[in-house]
């Protein structure tokens, strides 16, 4: 459940975040959507990939946490099992929305709000981080907490540009996963892309230069390193399995 | 080495006239200095006659191969998805009469005799309806979903599709890709003489502003008028009005009610008095007409029942209406000279087969093109026979649906089953399906058009019995029937579950479009 209103230091001066219960929102969340400036902390870890959205079929980068919907295979204990947890997790409850206008200011035409999910399993009154002081004032957690935002918001204009020169090469190539797992169970996963590292070798100079100087052969190579993680995910899986 | 073929040239600039030009340049490089010179001239002052509105699932290898993003033509063709024909009224003409004829084969086609199973309403077939147990896109038609989603790569499919387009505006979007990014030189003006050569072949098309246009290859894409093969060359024209009656369309564009209707995945075919009528949604407005037979029809009578049909909105339409002269000319192919489109014939759309015969004949001019003079006459010989034999084939194709009606409403019917007007071919083929069902050794050419799955699902949707008695062990593979019934229930609820509506998946298409892959 999601209900999302606009942070403000009247309606939340006593609203607490407990974060050992932010991660919780990751909890049945088999993909993830990331950004490029996360991907060497992710590689570690988790295969990143390429999936479409539903809604509008248009590319989306993500890590690959699980082999069926809703299954996030570092959720163990009650805890994210894993050395980095993406923005998209640790940003929660805090969203991000077109400020309300109600007053006919052009001025306030792009400004942007945070937003609070009410619903959020991790809001309280007494336990964990305050957003605001006793006098009001926005606290070090919620200044982190804008800051993680605003990555995000920088992150989904990097990753248009490398989805835009992805396309553009022709570089993205569907990537179908057929896995047996220790218990002889077979999975087939689909709707998963990935770089196509044989068109990748084959780019002209110039292309491989403008990949360049746009600073985007970095997060080409990583996401082609990542996919090795799929094994440590089989492996995750089968230690589930017995 | 005699004459090279290093022109060729158009003369007609509808859909024909585009779609041969594009493929010729495409495949030949006319961009090239080194290749072959793609010529198209077409007259300011005729307007097409833009009767193809539906096409076949063909559509979509035509498109790619002239290198045409199917996002564009969809945003630019008012174009909708097509999974099919529902034919409605086609076998009493009461009020729940339909079957579908869909574009997705039958459940296990040339694995095991389904129909055998489906007719003896044994091992796991369940309902009236023979498309709806053997294939899911009845069920979706129904619903009006599409084919596919947001999701699926552009040209790839959940479903089967073809497509319904507005073809003057596809006229357009294929001149501007022609000319722009296939380097098909465009050429306004009109053509008033012909130049021929010692042995009758063409030298040039004399136009009147621009002169002589000389060229090795002549494509007449010239519509009913068949300027070059039918006017200049004589070659006789084979009615067979005699066995198909329909002559006359009346057709309307009927806008929708409001900009958010569904729009129907699939063309809707409606039994009439005389005839029958066409109903094609597009983006922005239906395309509907009526097909009739003048012998069986005043034009009074056929505008009371076209405005019956379409409602009240009728009296505000435009009528147009266009002659059906059903046949085809005795060869498409004399010297240097080829006919495609309405030039080399015409029947009525009732199985969309003007458009794909435009591109099967554009893509065997392509394939085919001879390289000198000296071989043209062999590949003449071969593109005439092809073509015979397929007009032959569609020809049959389209009695069958009349010979199946039992409709006693009009002599336009019975007369349509009077035995003298069934062609030979095709009452053989009946005779020998009347113990089984049709099969792919019914059509073992090349060049079939119609496949055996589209035969059944015409046969078995309007109530034809195949008698199995004789073979009872036909019926031996029950494990076969049950599997591939099931099978079909599965696939259905999947694709219902998943599915958009046909409006919604093309209202996605011009916000985000399709990814490549």
């Amino acid at each position: 459940m999601t209900n999302l209103v606009a942070v403000d230091n009247k309606s939340h001066l006593n609203t607490k975040v407990d974060l050992s219960k932010v991660e919780q929102h990751g909890a049945d969340l088999q993909l993830v959507p990331v950004v490029l400036s996360e991907f060497i902390n992710l590689a570690v870890q988790y295969p990143i990939v390429l999936t479409k959205n539903g809604n509008t079929g248009q590319f989306v980068f993500s890590v690959m946490l699980g082999f069926e919907p809703c299954e996030n295979l570092f959720w163990q204990q009650e805890q994210w099992q894993g050395l980095y947890v993406p923005l998209q997790i640790r940003r929660q409850p805090f969203f991000i929305a077109p400020s309300n206008q109600q007053e006919n200011d052009n001025r306030h035409n792009n400004e942007l709000t945070v937003c609070l999910n009410t619903e959020s399993p991790s809001l309280s009154n007494d336990t964990g981080e305050a957003l605001f002081d006793v006098c009001g004032q926005e606290s070090k957690y919620f200044h982190e907490v804008k800051e993680l935002l605003s990555q995000l918001l920088i992150g989904e204009k990097e990753n248009n540009l490398l989805l835009k020169s992805l396309t553009l090469m022709d570089l993205i190539q569907p990537m179908s996963l057929d896995i047996t797992f220790v218990n002889q169970s077979t999975t087939k996963l689909t709707g998963l892309y990935t770089i196509d590292q044989d068109k990748l070798g084959s780019l002209s100079n110039e292309q491989l230069i403008t990949l360049h100087e746009m600073g985007l052969l970095p997060s080409i190579y990583t996401m082609i390193a990542s996919l090795g993680q799929v094994h440590a995910l089989i492996d995750l899986k089968n230690k589930r399995l017995n | 080495m005699s004459k090279p073929i290093k022109t060729v040239v158009v003369v007609g600039g509808g859909i024909a006239g585009w779609l041969t030009a594009g493929r010729l340049a495409a495949k030949h490089k006319a961009k090239d200095p080194n290749g072959v010179k793609v010529i198209l001239v077409e007259s300011p002052n005729i307007p097409i006659i833009g009767v193809g509105e539906g096409t076949w699932p063909t559509m979509r290898s035509t498109l790619i191969a002239l290198g045409i993003s199917e996002t564009d033509f969809i945003r630019e063709c008012e174009v909708s998805f097509k999974q099919g024909a529902k034919f409605a009224k086609w076998v009493d003409g009461s009020e729940d009469d339909f079957y579908y004829h869909p574009l997705v084969l039958p459940q296990g086609f040339g694995k095991g005799d389904l129909a055998a199973h489906w007719l003896a309403k044994e091992n796991g077939a369940s309902s009236t309806s023979f498309s709806n147990d053997v294939c899911f896109q009845e069920a979706i038609c129904e619903l009006g979903l599409a084919p596919k989603t947001i999701r699926t790569p552009e040209y790839a499919d959940v479903a089967n599709y073809a497509y319904h387009l507005d073809s003057v505006k596809f006229v357009a979007f294929l001149q501007k890709h022609c000319s722009n990014a296939l380097g098909v030189i465009h050429i306004l003006d009109n053509v008033t003489d012909i130049n021929t050569c010692e042995n009758g072949d063409i030298a040039a098309v004399v136009t009147l502003e621009q002169g002589d246009i000389e060229g090795d290859l002549f494509v007449d894409c010239t519509g009913f008028s068949s300027l070059l093969l039918g006017k200049h060359y004589q070659v006789p024209f084979k009615s067979c009005s005699d066995v198909l009656f329909v002559d006359t369309a009346l057709t309307v564009q009927v806008p929708y009610e409001n900009e958010h209707d569904d729009i129907a995945s699939h063309t809707i075919s409606t039994g009439q008095e005389a005839g029958w009528i066409w109903d094609i949604g597009l983006q922005h407005r239906r395309g509907v007409g009526y097909a009739y037979s003048s012998k069986y029809s005043s034009e009074e009578e056929a505008r009371a029942v076209l405005a019956k049909y379409v409602g009240d909105k009728f009296a505000s339409l435009t009528i147009r209406k266009i002659p059906i002269v059903s046949g085809h000319r005795e060869k498409f192919w004399q010297n240097n000279c080829v006919a495609v489109g309405l030039s080399a014939g015409f029947l009525e759309p009732l199985e969309a087969s003007a458009l794909v015969l435009v591109e099967l004949s554009a893509q065997m001019i392509s394939e085919q093109l001879p390289q000198s003079r000296d071989i043209m006459d062999i590949v003449a010989k071969r593109f005439n026979e092809t073509f015979f034999y397929r007009w032959e084939k569609i020809i049959d194709f389209l009695k069958l649906h009349y010979i199946l009606s039992k409709r006693t409403d009009n002599a336009f019917w019975t007369d349509n089953r009077h035995s003298k007007s069934i062609p030979e071919s095709l009452k053989e083929s009946m005779a020998l399906w009347q113990y089984r069902a049709p099969t792919d050794i019914d059509f073992a050419s090349n060049n079939e058009v119609f496949p055996a799955a589209s035969y059944q699902y015409v046969l078995y949707g309007m109530g034809f019995k195949s008698d199995y008695s004789q073979t009872a062990y036909a019926l031996d593979d029950i494990d076969f029937a049950q599997r591939h019934f099931a099978q079909n229930k599965k696939i259905t609820e999947k694709a219902i579950s998943t599915l958009p509506k046909n409006r919604e998946l093309i209202n996605k298409v011009i916000e985000f479009g399709f990814n490549r892959i």
